[in-house]
């Protein structure tokens, strides 16, 4: 039995990606694992030129979590596609470039660039829900109409699948994904990290130099969850879930709440090899439980009438 | 493929106020661990915790580490009892470049001295002439003394307090040294951050390789999340710098290259 998914026009070897910034380029990651039946991989978050990233320290640690303010350090988008993207279409998976910006133009030059290399390029993903830079991302990523227009502008130039990143660092998810379908997007991937802190009661300050940043990890898969539900209720395109999953039973609850595929991040970082367990276990499963495909499971999820 | 190993705890002993050594049967880490490497260890807490390897026995297969309580999850290990299992990770990292080394002046500080004993062992084994100089606050707080003064050529030890060996910083000791002492040596020095600074300043004014090991809070440990860069300055460009991974580039820089 296989695990493969299809969505929109592509098929994944299994509903399995790994989330940008937790893999880096998959240099690193492919000392550890094989990748033949890893869904993807996405790009850590690559800006049109290259960016140091936040100083000082960019990570503390949190109860079942952590935080991060990386601040989307990256060698930027031409040092990328000259010396990594052959690496990572080399790895026989689905490739998923995730990008940056600070306003529209960015987006749209970054993407002028990855034209040119389509045939190495699966998939677009437009992070605009990054919290750790100071301008675009999570700023364009907030609001619906902004949301809108730059999803449509990017669309009007580029026929790569292109799949939105939304931030849960808004009110309403469901509005920020509705927009995100309605300027063309493939599919939405929800969510980033939650905008948080951590203090050092001693010196009374943030433990991350940056003050703010990124929570990610099992910490935050019930809101993940409740947010991904709420997507793919509203939403005709599908959704790709993430946030904490650390095991095949986490995957399959993003599935039934509506995920078409997820993504796997900080449990990559805690064990290298968590990714393929993830595969083993769920080829298991759904053999034990004469599963046929596991899209057969997606959005199953029966509420509650309330 | 690389994978992430169990790990049996063989021997646990205190070595002083607050740190303990751990001896850890695991024959992959045990063959592939070189001086400056480090081990990413789990704990309950969500990260692991990297420790700098301090000897490795590739007969018995085991390898050990130095664990300095400072909170909860070094606490956690430290008291680890012989038979607990843990997930280990490693070896991690770059290492020491102690081939070409004519002679070896090591400066430890703290549980800087753990690594540091790792190396000396080696350079002991390959012949090459060690000035060994270790720095601890008190006498209670001093480690793996007799072991490091047996496999050095010369030895010092010092303390903030005077009360073993000379009085005052690792800096004294190497005042110390005459030109006929440090010459052609390299330099290596593992401990806290002002400690490195002071050494690699000393040795660069007189002309010598100095390689320190820088400390980050890490997560991934293996190059991928990059929240553990350190300021290393561009090839050729004095004046610019790149942030470099402590996990995957380092933890060994040439000092010369660190921006402090
Ligand atoms: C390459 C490397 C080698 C090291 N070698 C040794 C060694 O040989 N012996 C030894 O005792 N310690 C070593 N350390 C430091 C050790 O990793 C930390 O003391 C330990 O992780 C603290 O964990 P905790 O849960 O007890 O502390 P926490 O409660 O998490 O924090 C207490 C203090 O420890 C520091 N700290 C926390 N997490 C880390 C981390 N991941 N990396 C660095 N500092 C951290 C914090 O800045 C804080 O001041 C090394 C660190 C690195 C990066
Ligand atoms: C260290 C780190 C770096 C990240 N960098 C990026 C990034 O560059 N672009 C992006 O879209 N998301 C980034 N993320 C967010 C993750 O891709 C993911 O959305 C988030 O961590 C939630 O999933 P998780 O709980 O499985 O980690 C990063 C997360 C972490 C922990
Ligand atoms: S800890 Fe992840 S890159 Fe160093």
């Amino acid at each position: 039995m296989s695990l493969r998914m299809s969505v929109g026009t592509l098929t994944f070897e299994s509903p399995i990606i790994l989330a940008s910034g937790t893999c880096n380029f998959g240099r690193e990651l492919s000392e550890y694992i094989s990748f033949s039946r890893i869904g993807g991989i996405c790009s850590k978050g690559l800006t049109l030129s290259p960016r140091l990233g936040n100083p000082g320290c960019r990570v503390a640690e949190t109860p079942s979590g952590m935080l991060n303010s990386v601040g989307l350090q990256n060698p930027g988008i031409d040092y990328f596609l000259q010396n990594d993207l052959d690496f990572m279409s080399s790895l026989s998976t689905r490739v998923i470039v995730n990008v940056a910006g600070h306003d529209p133009d960015d987006y749209v030059r970054m993407t002028e660039r990855l034209n040119d290399h389509s045939d190495q390029i699966d998939i677009l993903e437009l992070n605009l829900s990054c919290p750790n830079v100071k301008e675009g991302c999570m700023i364009i990523g907030s609001s619906p109409k902004e949301i809108f227009n730059l999803v449509a502008l990017v669309r009007s130039i580029t026929s790569i699948p292109l799949w939105v990143k939304l931030t849960p660092n808004v009110t309403s998810i469901a509005d920020t994904a509705l927009a995100a379908q309605e300027g063309g997007a493939d599919a939405v991937v929800a969510i980033n990290t939650l905008l948080g802190m951590a203090i050092d009661i001693r010196s009374a300050r943030p433990i991350l130099q940056n003050n703010t940043g990124g929570l990610s990890g099992p910490a935050i898969k019930p809101i993940a969850l409740r947010m991904v539900n709420e997507c793919s209720r509203v939403l005709s395109i599908p959704v790709v879930g993430c946030g904490g999953i650390m095991n095949y039973k986490d995957v399959l609850e993003f599935l039934i709440a509506g995920a078409s595929l997820v993504e796997i991040g900080t449990a990559t970082m805690v064990h290298p090899t968590t990714p393929e367990c993830i595969i083993n276990d769920l080829e298991k499963y759904t053999a034990e439980n004469h599963i046929e495909s596991l899209s057969d499971i997606v959005g199953t999820l029966k509420l509650w009438g309330v | 493929m690389k994978k992430e190993h169990r790990a049996e705890l063989i021997d646990n002993k205190s070595m002083n106020s607050d740190s303990s050594l751990l001896v850890f049967r695991c024959p992959e880490i045990a063959e592939e661990s070189r001086p400056g490497q480090f081990v990413n260890v789990s704990c309950s807490k969500f990260l692991k915790r990297p420790f700098g390897v301090n000897d490795t026995d590739s007969i018995n297969g085991t390898f050990s580490i130095g664990v300095r309580e400072v909170g909860e999850g070094s606490a956690e290990i430290r008291s680890l009892e012989p038979g607990a299992l843990v997930d280990v990770l490693g070896p991690l990292g770059n290492y020491f470049p102690l081939e070409n080394a004519k002679k070896l002046i090591m400066v430890g500080g703290g549980t800087g001295v753990y690594p540091l004993h790792f190396a000396l062992k080696e350079a002991r084994k390959a012949n090459v002439q060690t000035i060994y100089i270790c720095g601890f606050r008190c006498v209670s707080d001093s480690c793996l003394v007799d072991e490091c003064e047996a496999f050095s050529d010369r030895f010092m030890i010092t303390s903030d307090t005077g009360d073993v060996g000379i009085r005052g910083t690792v800096m004294d000791a190497l005042y110390r040294l005459n030109e006929n002492e440090y010459n052609d040596a390299t330099v290596l020095s593992v401990g806290p951050e002002i400690m490195m600074k002071n050494v690699s300043q000393w040795a660069e004014n007189i002309g010598l390789d100095c390689f320190v090991s820088l400390e980050r809070r890490m997560a991934c440990g293996i190059g991928m999340c990059l929240v553990c860069t350190c300021k290393i300055k561009t090839k050729n460009h004095d004046d610019l710098y790149e942030n470099k991974r402590c996990c995957a580039d380092g933890p060994i820089f040439n000092s010369r290259e660190v921006v402090w």
